[in-house]
């Protein structure tokens, strides 16, 4: 028998349905992947199941008995626990007061046995083999990756018949994300359900039994995993068949050098960077993980001190914080890593956040022109083909995707020419990956210079002009050409290690 | 079609989880006490300079005098401390202090039974005034500011119909309280004491803690499973239980009632809060820091007596200190920022 049922399941907000009569059925001990574009009404489906949202209409069946959690604690109680995409964590508790928040084991005198909690978050972390955690860290004190395996940790805490993963991979590192990828194994051995919803067609692949298509809302198709193609699963994704998901390259790139940087060097990562961005170029930037291309977008943007010298179209700057960087045409934007955290103001409109940093290009005389703003805004919201129901929509309600193209939006308002995108399509939908590559071309063609970092290295070899692999904070190899390969790029990567 | 791409098998290398390094953080520690230690560092210097000026600082007596006048503030900052580290705040202990002590002034007679069932009567109602705020800003979804600051004019009202001026009185017996002795402390010192084993206890219950974390992040709290209606309620309900307690505190000490002092503490409540570490936008703070702030506010007061200048120099010096305490915690949450990066 199943698991969990799900019939006609509903839900709107305001005018935009998340959910139409959505269906979805899925058994004990079975990994189930849910699929769909950015939008589709995955999260709210989740979210749904694990309390936190109420759905309108339809039904949901748990072993077979009705189920309309009022709130997370009662879905809680019925063995479904959720790792959210957006998390759950509390900034001020520690790494285990956030695992065990609301169970924390007692004392006599009702106050939180920490001992005990200690004993039962290290035995938690090895039973399935975590990636070092230090449990009394403060958690504001942690990376994106780490709070997701904090998160982690927080669901299985609750020993969850079902448990939900949404999108639980696109901020971990390649390692950790395979870990997850093993322990969604072990959980469906040990008998429990897991819902997997990731945009990683590979990941997909290598642990999901069975898959549910989700596009507008409803369900498209269930299948069985070895008994469909990834072409299939994308076309009924975006509901139109994806000839391509990559732009065709043509090479647009002028002599005109828009960034030079030479012996760049911090304390943390980088150890003499050096490179030449041109006009209308695509220049990627690759390597294993933790070679310093974090480092080297941060400080680009004066978001982290260097030392080495910068060149903007051949005027040597100095950038000291972000507000230095982004001044006009000849400055530099940036798609942060964590949009949620850094690029976006979830709580402010569309509108808010594509005009906030560049106000003054609406005020004449003083005054704010509300019709100037306007008129950008449409523009951009058109251009980018931004999914929202108006420009007041708050951007932390909007999909994945559609948040990007506003960070996106955002960055083009600022009329700066050198952008630095910094794995500009995690946690995005194929449909939408492929709308970026284009604008990343389009935006090339029309002279930009733009610094691409992935951590998807297809993306690297298909859509940058070259390929700058990093390899303990320089530059190890410029790739070009033909010699654009993933093997290319991690042979150069590995070089060293596999020497020492 | 190049979706379907394996991910490329990456090098092994170790987890770069940069939590996972061994051993103390202890710079993070400091800057994370920083607010806190500036406070101390204040108090120090302010009973320094005191004592240099003034004969028999350093004595228990001046110890329980000082706490005596500081108690009241103590007592209505720690239902604020509560509410701070909620992410709210608190207008409406200035008309419920008020409130309380007409209350005592009109109702507490020399049969002890009777004062205690209304001492209880002003506990029980300062709770539920507060769990009232907590409700009405869950339901109307409105800012604790404004709640709380029309709650805080009704009570004013109502102590005002109940005793339109200062006066009344509290039995002699009652008064007496506030001068009770143990061990040469007098009972505002052990009352300081309790509050912070109160603080102690309270703080790792998971009451505290969920209050605690709403106040950190309200989204993540109600994913969580938290109900934030009922973590409002409990909060306002103790400050107004705390502010309850205040009043009747107070009365020991003026012995009287009046329909307009609550005023004066609000705006302290909060200040000695700050100056104490206790973050405005909620998730922390400790009552240990609010009590020296109480103290530091109090003794601003001795301090401008001794110097023989104008009072008004003492809002002066307070807002000076508030100030200097604010820089102080913004300083350290850049540092501690910065850090993270
Ligand atoms: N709180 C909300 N308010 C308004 N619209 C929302 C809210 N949450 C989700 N939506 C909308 O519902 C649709 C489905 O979103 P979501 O479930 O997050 O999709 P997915 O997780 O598949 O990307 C989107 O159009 C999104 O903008
Ligand atoms: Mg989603």
């Amino acid at each position: 028998m199943d698991l969990v049922t799900v019939k006609g399941l509903s839900k709107r907000y305001g005018g935009i349905v998340a959910l139409s009569e959505a269906t979805f059925s899925a058994r004990a001990g079975e990994v189930h992947a849910l699929l769909g574009e950015n939008g589709a009404g995955k999260s709210t489906f989740i979210q749904i199941l694990s309390g936190a949202v109420r759905h309108d209409g339809g039904s949901i069946l748990v072993d077979g008995q009705d189920y309309r959690p009022a709130n997370p604690d009662a879905a809680q109680a019925r063995g479904i626990a959720a790792v959210f995409q957006e998390l759950s964590l509390i900034p001020d508790l520690s790494v285990e007061q956030n695992i065990w928040f609301r169970h924390e084991p007692r004392t006599l005198l009702r106050t939180v046995n920490r001992a005990e909690m200690r004993r039962k978050t290290l035995a938690l972390l090895d039973k399935y083999n975590f990636p070092a955690l230090r449990p009394d860290q403060e958690l504001r004190r942690l990376t994106l990756a780490e709070r997701q395996i904090v998160e982690i940790a927080k669901g299985l805490a609750k020993d969850p018949r079902i448990l939900i993963l949404d999108e639980a991979t696109s901020s971990l590192p390649a390692r950790e994300a395979e870990w997850l990828l093993k322990l969604t194994r072990q959980l469906a051995a040990e008998g429990r359900l897991v819902i997997f919803i990731s945009h990683r067609m590979a990941e997909v692949r290598a642990i999901a039994d069975r898959l549910t298509i989700f596009r507008n809302g409803s369900t498209i198709a269930v299948h069985e995993a070895n008994a469909v193609s990834d072409n299939e699963i994308v076309t009924q994704m975006i509901g139109r068949h994806l000839d391509r998901l990559y732009p065709e390259r043509i090479a647009t790139a002028t002599d005109r050098i828009a960034l030079r940087v030479k012996g760049l060097s911090s304390d943390s990562r980088l150890s003499g960077v050096d490179f030449a961005l041109r006009e209308g170029e695509v220049l990627g930037v690759g390597g294993l993980q933790g070679h310093g291309q974090r480092e080297l977008f941060q400080a680009l943007f004066g978001a982290s001190k260097a030392s080495g010298t910068i060149e903007l179209w051949g005027k040597p700057v100095s950038i000291a914080n972000p507000r230095q960087a982004l001044t006009g045409e000849d400055g530099i934007a940036l798609v942060p890593e964590d949009r949620r955290g850094q690029g976006l103001l979830l709580t402010k409109s569309v509108r808010e956040n594509l005009t906030l940093s560049v106000i003054k290009r609406f005020t004449e005389n003083g005054l704010l022109s509300r019709q100037k703003e306007a008129a950008l805004v449409k523009e951009m919201v058109d251009f980018l083909r931004i999914k929202a129901g108006t420009p007041e929509q708050l951007a932390g309600t909007l999909s994945g995707g559609n948040q990007q193209k506003v960070i996106f939006g955002k960055m083009l308002l600022t009329q700066a020419r050198v952008l630095l995108l910094y794995d500009p399509t995690r946690g995005v939908d194929v449909g939408t990956k492929g709308e970026i590559f284009q604008l990343m071309r389009d935006l090339a063609a029309r002279g930009y210079a733009i610094l691409f970092h992935s951590s998807d290295m297809p993306e690297l070899v298909h859509v940058a002009d070259r390929v700058l692999v990093m390899r303990n904070g320089h530059v190890a190899a410029t790739l070009e050409g033909d010699r654009i390969s993933e093997a290319g790029i991690l042979r150069a990567a590995m070089l060293e290690n596999e020497a020492a | 079609m190049a979706i379907a791409e394996q991910p490329v098998e990456m090098a092994q290398r170790p987890a770069e989880m940069k939590s996972a390094k061994p051993g103390i953080d202890w710079r993070g520690r400091l800057l994370d006490r920083a607010p806190f230690l500036v406070a101390c560092l204040m108090l120090a210097l302010i009973v320094a300079i005191y004592g240099s000026l003034q004969s028999g600082v350093f004595s228990l007596d001046e110890l329980n005098l000082d706490t005596a006048a500081a108690l009241t503030l103590m007592l209505a900052a720690t239902g604020q401390t509560i509410v701070l580290v909620r992410g709210g705040i608190d207008l409406s202990i200035g008309g419920m202090i008020s409130l309380g002590t007409v209350i005592a002034a009109t109702r507490f007679t020399d049969d002890p039974s009777t004062t205690a069932l209304w001492a209880l009567a002003v506990l029980a109602l300062g709770f539920l005034i507060g769990a009232l705020n907590g409700l009405l800003i869950s339901l109307l979804k409105l800012q604790p500011f404004l709640v709380t600051l029309a709650t805080w004019s009704i009570l004013n009202g109502v102590a005002m119909i109940i005793l339109p001026t200062d006066g009344g009185s509290v039995p002699a017996w009652w008064v007496g309280f506030g001068y009770a002795q143990l061990f040469g402390l007098t009972s505002p010192v052990w009352m300081l004491l309790a509050l912070l084993l109160f603080w102690w206890w309270f703080r790792a219950t998971r009451v505290g803690i969920t209050i605690q974390a709403t106040g950190s992040n309200e989204k993540s709290a109600f994913l969580s499973g938290v109900s934030i209606a009922r973590v409002n309620l409990i909060t306002y309900g103790l400050s107004g239980l705390f502010a309850a307690g205040a009043a009747l505190f107070l009365t020991t000490q003026t012995g009287a009632g009046s329909p307009t002092i609550g005023k004066d503490y609000i705006l302290p409540s909060v200040a000695a809060a700050v100056i104490g570490g206790v973050s405005l936008f909620g998730g922390r703070g400790h009552l240990a820091g609010t009590l020296i702030g109480a103290f530091v506010l109090t003794l601003i007061g001795n301090l401008v007596f001794v110097l023989h200048v104008s009072s008004y120099w003492q809002p002066v010096a307070s807002g000076v200190i508030l100030l200097l305490s604010v820089l102080a915690s913004s300083v350290a949450e850049k540092a501690a920022r910065g850090r993270v990066q």
